[in-house]
């Protein structure tokens, strides 16, 4: 607010001796912005290795979201799910992502949707000309509709799901729950 | 005072919205009734179409049947589907079997419906479901998603069109064969089949 009052005061000199204050600040501002991470290399999966990913032996809870880029409330979501994985990772949840675009999407739109949303968790793009079986091993209720949010317990169990988009209040609770035990 | 009650009352506003927004979806298994069996005789129903006149079921039927296709405006796997949809409409109705598709969208109102039908050359008629009614008694989750009826409103087949949203990626057309095999007097083989899609917005 200062400096728009000041510079219709201001002779050249003092506007140059501002510039050149103004000068290392911008070159300073985009290192502090440069993205931490490097664009998040996206792995394929198919059905068998999902399976196994799913029925895995672990002393931590998985939460997995299905997802894909021209699923809108899959993007709208996906900035808590980041959150979520911030937060409980360190807590011993296993996180990982499965995105249901077309398979050239994977070097792509979907690592760079991942980097916008500063998204670190393990990402997977599910590669299977028939996607039934998939949709069947998750959760045989389950119709195929995005966005999907399935809660295992350590043991392989569904503990919760949700489909359609998110209430992160409602997954943070379950998974308290499971972190708790 | 009056721009702070006015900020109170923005920021209820806000809240109550983003509360909505969260809130849609489903996470109890019985939310959402579960679609009827195959073999099941669908009920007659009344919706309007999307010029508001009331359309029922038995009024739109084929003389060899009927699909109903759950489809959506926005959803860019319905979207994806529509020249087939509007083949298969075509393709069919020759054969005496009749292609209904149902909105059931909250966020799509039926003017949205009317245009994005005429845009996409989609000649068959298409329902608007206020209050996912019918969506609820058929348990449709997605969009697109399919309900092949026989000639007296039996389920003969219940999910996606094919296996695949690119058309250049299919490898088995599950309704058409369907359809083909009631046509031709065989029982369906395949009577289920799944493929992701956009969940239905309920109301």
């Amino acid at each position: 607010m200062r400096l728009p009052r000041a510079l219709p005061v201001t002779s050249i000199g003092l506007s140059i001796l501002l510039l050149s204050f103004a000068a290392p600040a911008q070159k300073r501002r985009p290192a502090k912005a440069r993205p931490a991470v490097r664009p998040p290399v996206v792995s394929e999966i198919n059905t068998e290795a999902l399976i196994a990913l799913l029925k895995r032996e672990s002393d931590k809870p998985l939460l997995v979201n299905f997802w894909a880029t021209w699923c809108d409330p899959c993007r709208e979501e996906f900035p808590d799910l980041v959150k979520i994985d911030a937060e409980y990772r360190r807590q011993g949840l296993d996180f990982v992502t499965v995105s249901l675009d077309d398979p050239p999407d994977i070097k792509t739109r979907v690592p760079k949707f991942l980097q916008q949303m500063k998204a670190t968790m393990p990402a997977y793009l599910l590669v299977a000309s028939d996607p039934e079986p998939a949709i069947t091993a998750v959760d045989p209720k389950w119709q195929g509709d995005l966005p999907a949010t399935i809660l295992y317990t350590s043991k392989g169990e569904i503990a919760y799901k949700h489909f359609g988009r998110l209430n992160p209040g409602e997954l943070r609770q379950a998974i308290d729950k499971l972190i708790s035990k | 005072m009056k721009k702070r009650s006015t900020l109170v009352l923005l920021t209820a506003a806000f809240l109550l919205t983003a509360f909505v927004i969260a809130g849609s979806g489903r996470s109890i298994d019985n939310e959402v009734p579960a679609p009827p069996a195959i073999g099941a005789t669908i009920e007659d129903f009344t919706l309007p179409d999307v010029d508001g006149t009331a359309r029922t079921l038995a009024s739109l039927e084929g003389k060899n049947g009927t699909v109903l296709l759950f489809i959506a405006v926005q959803c860019p796997v319905s979207n994806a589907y529509n020249e087939r949809m509007e083949k298969l409409a075509q393709d069919y109705k020759a054969k005496g079997i009749n292609v209904i598709g149902i909105n059931s969208n909250v966020s799509e109102d039926a003017a949205a419906v009317k245009s994005h039908a005429a845009e996409h050359k989609l000649s068959f008629v298409i329902l608007k479901d206020p209050g996912n009614k019918i969506a609820d008694r058929l348990g449709a989750m997605n969009t697109p998603e399919a309900y092949f009826l026989d000639a007296n409103n039996k389920l003969l087949y219940h999910g996606r069109i094919d296996n695949s949203r690119n058309p250049e990626g299919v490898t088995t057309s599950d309704l058409r064969e369907a359809m083909d095999l009631t046509l031709s007097g065989k029982p369906v083989e395949k009577t289920t089949a799944k493929a992701f899609g956009c969940t239905i917005k309920r109301a």
